[in-house]
């Protein structure tokens, strides 16, 4: 079985986001950048299909020549190979010119399944996953919680507000990873030795032939409205104060 | 040769050695040389199964040392005086057989060298009632001690003879007490009916004050010629009990007279709770430990020289609370495996020999013998995976060993291949893991908020001021938790008003790794300890001040390793010296009673135990109550040993240990770790203490009586 | 030249969810500041009815695929019909809803007409006749303004930020021939949350108790808020080890690390080990009677007071609020 996992390099959760003065993107100097986790999560699952039924796992990303590190920590998982796919053309690739160049390194091996994060925390976008089915012509399934592999198809559970969908469909698809799919393991130490030695082909856009024209740019970045103090909610008793609450929650939190 | 041999009587008082046991003297040499040659079987047999596994570690280096070792421990036995009953139990059979050995030498040295070779009865006179004293005295001792022994292990029967409400007893240990006593009630008896009918030409006998005394009152009715028939009796059953017992010694736990003594002699000479690390770890292929084989043989040794004292099982914070591990029983486990597969190791062994000089190719090495003698794994059947992660690496085990057996660096060594080698271990480490990764903090907490508790202090990091005094290593609760900011700030603020020259390393420090280390992650450790020393060793780094135990212990013993070398101090060193110095003045009196509990890794580990003890005695007002679990025997909070970040089954040992600090009615518990802190704080909030108690660090509590305490309102209440 | 503002309605069972109004409302407004018409597209089986109900928020066409093969959804088939419908029609601007199905469907149809698409926006607006869309990016740590090299400019927008407003327009009905090719996927059961229980990583809404909780039933309360709220109910440690809440229920640093858009801490003071599971929370809010409870210095909104009280009474204003 030939199982391909997509994965980027993103900044930690927890990293500091400065954006540039000059609004173009944002500063990448002190970041600490790590496996997007709603893809770790598409490794995982690749990883426990190739244990479960054979096969191996092909490790795929774009991003600059620090993304080699993102595929070893993959391979250091267990997968088997990579392909990388670098070039400064793409520093600034949108979903679409993501998903065409995933595409075009894809169509050149075989494959069965594929999985992707269900979006990155960096550009918080979701799009590659189903962007990447349409281009290969193949399903898609996204924010998959549940998998079950049948031969020649599969099943999945995905959440949507309010239900759960069982959905099945026929290989090869694209499969987007949502949180709780699994726990993506941690690597071992002769994993991360092994890794360092698994093979991992570097391609650029011109070998891959596609253009890097983007779609959607994002022209400019800024930071976010400072973030108020937190506020304490006045009122004479507790009716008052929760119905301020309710009130906050619903019209500047605008979360209920 | 010819010698006058003076007679025995008033002026030379002596003995008889071979008295109404004469001719017995060949049948006793040749049942003599039998003992001693199932013995010296027996040793031998044991020896080649201690060589039969294990990797090397040189253990016999800095000999004086080794020898120090050996005399205190092995000879005066001082760990094992800790505990009033079984010290005392143990040095009186061990005492008094020492003696006693030295008396039957004298009697055969005499009958055997001296007075066939020289004519030289030494042993005669005020010598010889001196001597008979003694050995009546120390035979005494023995009978005591055999005594207080059978009465504790199966009337008092304490639990640490246990595991769990089930006795560990065997038939092993009655017999070598039946032997003990054996020996000493037949001595007793032997003197006794030859005293019973010698006493009219040999009155200076009653030195002999046990045996006279039954001779005298108990045997008095006695016929002399049944005496000498009974003397001759219990002569042989004498003989055959002191025979017997050397003979047994290499087949039962007697066996300990040699192994734990030698056993102090290849003690670890690092300082308490160093961690050998794994050498090279990028071109190693195994790591840690799976199978038997792969402990050094001194690892494997230490088992055999466990005498199942239960010590270690007594302050065990995770046997005590109900859980799964006691560092006695993880130690008997991995004896009984030993004892299952080393004889399988040794065949393997020539075998491979064997078949080497018949190919005439070099011996392979013996390839793993597990499984195929015992059928089961040190890890998962030997010893579980709740007993191997039970462990907080408090110490206490390894501290109040009367063996000097290591326990902690195996437990170590099982969790580095659970984590290095299989990945195979608690989600909730896994993401701790990650954290440190990812943000070199165990929370996850953004790397570049590190340095937030110190902004508006006026502290210079050494990026901007390298010429300072000290470092102060804030660590990753000083640095992220709001109530370990709070012991930052407070040590801070002291060092400021002492005008002590001190910088930080701002977001350029990163975790010290202990954590890690502890949980099996050498990998990460090491990388977090590179990363450290590299910006240490960047600014010239000298002297170093460290909040937490953890980061202090660990900069201190395992840097070296790895090129970081400093003079390490925890803040209550600094504090306590700032204190005696007059540097600062703690004017403010804090009332109430306070207690302090000692963390693991200051105390034990480092044997910081007066310092912070002085500082809080230096308070006015202060009054110092102990915790029953104090000093060298504290109780763990529960934390160490990266178990912090772990799930607790069960009873909670934080709980515990809160509750032996409510026992003693304080209103404060004193701490000088921020992972002892948080968990009596939970400790005090759980047991629903919070109106009676609080928990605070040390330089909090300096901080308010010098006065320096800042009421910050908290968060901006509504006005009513 | 494109033309056409476009909102891809959304319905369920054959009510259209509240977003499709909430897009129609910011459709009308970007058609009406490039004089442009509102369309939407409605597809499923026997919804023709719902298109006048999407005239009343402003939708002057609606397209309406009517066939058994739109129902229940599957991405292959709607984005074949949404994208030809654009096609055809030469959009400007299409809207979709940044729900499951509209980002599932968006990016799907974008790739099918080689269309940027901007995610999740919580701002639209034009410039020079095109879409700028404005959305968070890095978990909300910063936004990005998106332009569009190619038409139609494709956005979707996240739910509950644009505001429904009625204007009554035609709501004209245009019915669409709906030709689908092979579609792989199949739905093969639609299993509602009756218990509106999400397991507490993937719930939008955690209602949390800890310590303060004082007890097993107490958490009563917290369950009837998180019903209201559709939420789930949280456990600090303190309350899963006195045995008041299951394991599995566990927020924080050895139990489960969470990131809801609302996370209600009831009676948690919020030590470090909490709030390393649950700071990256959306929207925090801490209800506690202690003032110096550390979770308030994490807290957006802080209600100082007694739980018991506030709690209820929260449950009876939202109840009235969401109504």
């Amino acid at each position: 079985m030939n199982i391909i996992a997509c994965v980027k390099q993103v900044p930690d959760t927890e990293a500091q986001i400065k954006v540039k003065a000059d609004g173009s993107g944002i500063e990448d100097g002190q970041i600490k950048w790590v496996m997007n986790p709603y893809d770790e999560y598409g490794v995982e699952e690749a990883l426990r299909l190739k244990e479960k039924n054979g096969g191996d796992v092909t490790i795929v990303s774009v991003g600059p020549a620090r993304s080699m590190e993102t595929i070893r920590t993959a391979l250091a998982m267990g997968a088997d190979k990579g392909i990388h796919i670098c070039d400064a053309a793409l520093d600034n690739a949108d979903a679409f010119v993501t998903a065409s160049a995933l595409a075009a390194a894809i169509k050149g091996i075989p494959y069965d399944i594929i999985f992707c994060g269900q979006r990155a925390i960096d550009d918080d976008s979701g799009q590659v996953g189903a962007m990447l089915a349409e281009l290969l012509g193949i399903p898609q399934l996204t924010l998959v919680t549940k998998l079950d592999f049948a031969g020649s198809s599969v099943k999945v559970i995905r959440p949507i507000e309010g239900a759960q969908l069982s959905i099945e469909t026929s290989l090869p698809c694209v499969v987007t990873a949502q949180k709780g799919l699994n726990e993506p393991r941690y690597a071992s130490l002769p994993g991360i030795m092994k890794a360092k030695k698994k093979p991992v082909d570097v391609k650029n856009a011109a070998a891959l032939g596609i253009a890097s024209d983007v779609k959607a740019k994002v022209a400019k970045v800024v930071p976010p409205p400072a973030r108020a103090a937190g506020k304490i909610i006045c009122g004479d008793d507790a009716a008052q104060k929760a119905a301020e609450l309710a009130r906050c929650l619903r019209e500047e939190a605008k979360v209920i | 040769m010819e010698h006058n041999i003076i007679p025995i009587g008033i002026g030379n008082e002596g003995r008889e050695v071979f008295w109404n046991a004469q001719g017995f003297e060949t049948i006793l040499f040749i049942l003599t040389a039998v003992a001693m040659a199932i013995f010296a079987y027996g040793v031998y047999q044991r020896w080649t199964l201690w060589k039969a596994m294990g990797k090397e570690e040189i253990r016999w280096d800095q000999l004086p040392l080794r020898l120090k070792s050996l005399f205190v421990n092995g000879f005066l036995q001082i760990k094992t005086w800790k505990d009033a009953y079984p010290g005392i139990m143990h040095g009186l059979i061990f005492f008094g057989f020492f003696v006693l050995i030295f008396g039957a030498a004298f009697d055969a040295g005499e009958f055997h060298i001296t007075e066939p070779l020289l004519g030289w009865s030494f042993n005669r006179g005020n010598f010889y009632l001196g001597f008979a004293f003694l050995m009546q005295a120390f035979g005494l001792c023995v009978l005591i001690g055999v005594l207080m022994a059978m009465l504790r292990r199966y009337v008092i029967k304490p639990e640490r003879l246990a595991y769990k409400g089930k006795s560990d007893n065997t038939a092993d240990d009655a017999i070598a007490l039946l032997f003990i006593l054996g020996i000493v009630v037949t001595g007793f008896l032997i003197s006794a009916l030859r005293i019973r009918v010698t006493y009219q030409e040999t009155p200076w006998e009653s030195v002999r004050f046990v045996s006279w005394g039954i001779a005298t009152y108990a045997l008095a009715g006695v016929e002399t010629s049944t005496a000498l028939t009974l003397h001759k009796v219990m002569w042989w059953t004498h003989t055959f009990i002191v025979l017997g017992f050397i003979a047994y010694i290499p087949y039962s736990r007697l066996l300990h007279i040699i192994t734990t003594p030698a056993n102090h002699f290849f003690a670890s000479l690092k300082p308490t709770g160093y961690i050998e690390p794994i050498r090279d770890i990028e071109n190693q292929e195994s790591f840690g430990v799976s199978k038997l084989e792969e402990f050094t043989w001194k690892q494997i040794f230490d088992s055999d020289a466990c005498t199942r004292c239960g010590r270690c099982q007594d302050g065990c914070p995770a046997y005590l609370t109900g859980k799964h591990l006691s560092p006695k029983k993880l130690v008997q486990d991995i004896k009984t495996h030993w004892l299952e597969i080393a004889p399988a190791a040794i065949k393997a062994k020539v075998a491979a020999v064997l078949a080497a000089e018949g190919a005439g190719v070099a011996a392979p090495v013996a390839e793993a013998t597990e499984g195929t003698a015992s059928g089961k794994a040190l890890l998962g059947d030997v010893v579980s995976m709740h007993e191997l992660w039970d462990c907080t690496n408090c110490m206490y085990c390894v501290e109040n060993c009367s063996a000097s057996i290591e326990h902690v660096q195996k437990i170590i060594d099982m969790r580095r291949y659970k984590v290095l080698t299989e990945a195979d271990f608690a989600p909730e480490l896994q993401l701790t893991y990650r954290n440190m990764e990812n943000n070199s903090n165990p929370w996850g907490i953004g790397a570049h908020m590190r340095a937030d508790w110190a902004k508006e202090m006026g502290i210079k990091t050494l990026a901007e001021d390298a010429n300072v005094e000290y470092l102060f290593y804030v660590g990753c609760a000083g640095s992220f938790d709001d109530r370990g900011k709070k012991i930052s700030v407070a040590f801070a603020k002291i060092l400021q008003a002492a005008g002590v020259s001190f910088g930080i390393l701002g977001t350029e420090e990163g975790c010290c790794g202990d954590s890690a280390m502890r949980g099996g992650n050498e990998y990460l450790f090491q990388s977090q300890a590179q990363a450290n020393i590299e910006i240490m060793n960047g600014y010239g780094v000298k002297k170093i001040i460290a909040i937490c135990p953890h980061g202090y212990n660990c900069i201190k013993k395992d840097y070296p390793n790895f090129g970081g070398n400093y003079e390490v101090y925890h803040h209550t060193e600094i504090i306590a010296d700032l204190i005696a110095k007059g540097k600062i003045k703690l004017t403010k009196s804090q009332d109430g009673i306070f207690t302090y509990h000692d963390s693991c890794f200051l105390g034990r580990y480092n044997k910081v135990y007066d310092q912070p003890r002085q500082i809080l005695n230096a308070i006015p007002g202060m009054k110092l109550a102990e915790m029953d679990r104090n000093l060298s025997k504290s109780f763990c909070c529960g934390a160490g040993g990266a178990r912090m970040w772990m799930e607790e089954e069960g009873e909670r040992i934080n709980n515990a240990r809160t509750d032996q600090a409510i026992a003693t009615n304080a209103s404060t518990i004193a701490v000088g770790c921020p992972f002892c802190l948080t968990m009596l704080s939970d400790g005090i909030k759980d047991k629903q203490q919070s109106e009676k108690m609080v928990a605070l660090d040390i330089s909090e509590i300096v901080i308010k009586a010098m006065g320096l305490e800042e009421t910050k309102a908290p968060v901006d209440t509504c006005a009513t | 030249m494109a033309k056409g503002v476009f909102v891809i309605a959304e319905q369920r069972d054959g009510a259209l969810r509240k977003v499709s109004f909430e897009l129609a409302s910011a459709a009308r407004k970007l058609a009406d500041q490039t004089g442009n018409e509102v369309s939407a597209i409605l597809l499923g089986s026997g919804i023709e009815s719902l298109a006048a109900e999407l005239g009343k928020f402003g939708v002057d066409k609606v397209f309406v695929g009517d066939n058994a093969a739109l129902e229940p959804y599957v991405t292959e088939a709607h984005a074949q019909v949404v994208a030809k419908i654009l096609k055809d029609n030469d959009a400007l601007i299409a809207l979709f809803g940044a729900s499951v199905q509209g980002k599932d469907l968006s990016a799907r149809v974008a790739a099918k007409l080689a269309g940027g698409l901007a995610t999740d926006c919580t701002d639209v607006k034009v410039d020079g006749g095109k879409l700028v869309a404005i959305r968070p990016m890095y978990a909300g740590k910063c936004f990005g303004e998106v332009v569009f090299n190619t038409t139609p400019g494709m956005a979707s927008l996240r739910p509950n930020v644009f505001p429904a407003v009625e204007n009554a327009k035609a709501g004209a009905v245009t019915k669409v021939d709906v030709v689908i090719d092979a579609v792989k996927s199949k739905v093969l059961e639609v299993q509602k949350d009756t218990s509106g229980k999400v397991d507490l990583t993937e719930a939008n809404i955690i209602v949390s108790g800890g310590r303060g909780m004082k007890g097993p039933d107490e958490y009563k309360i917290l369950e009837e808020l998180a019903d209201v709220l559709k939420g789930t109910v949280g456990a600090s440690r303190a309350a899963v080890d006195a045995g008041w809440r299951p394991q599995k229920d566990q927020v924080g640093q050895t139990g489960k690390v969470v990131s809801p858009n609302l996370y209600i801490a009831c009676g948690i003071s919020g030590a470090i080990q909490h709030l390393a599971g649950m700071s990256s929370s959306k929207c925090i809010v801490a209800i506690n009677k202690d003032a110096e409870a550390p979770i308030f210095t994490k807290a957006d909104f802080g209600v100082v007071d007694d739980l018991f009280k506030v709690v209820p009474e929260l449950t009876t204003a939202c109840k009235k609020l969401m109504a």
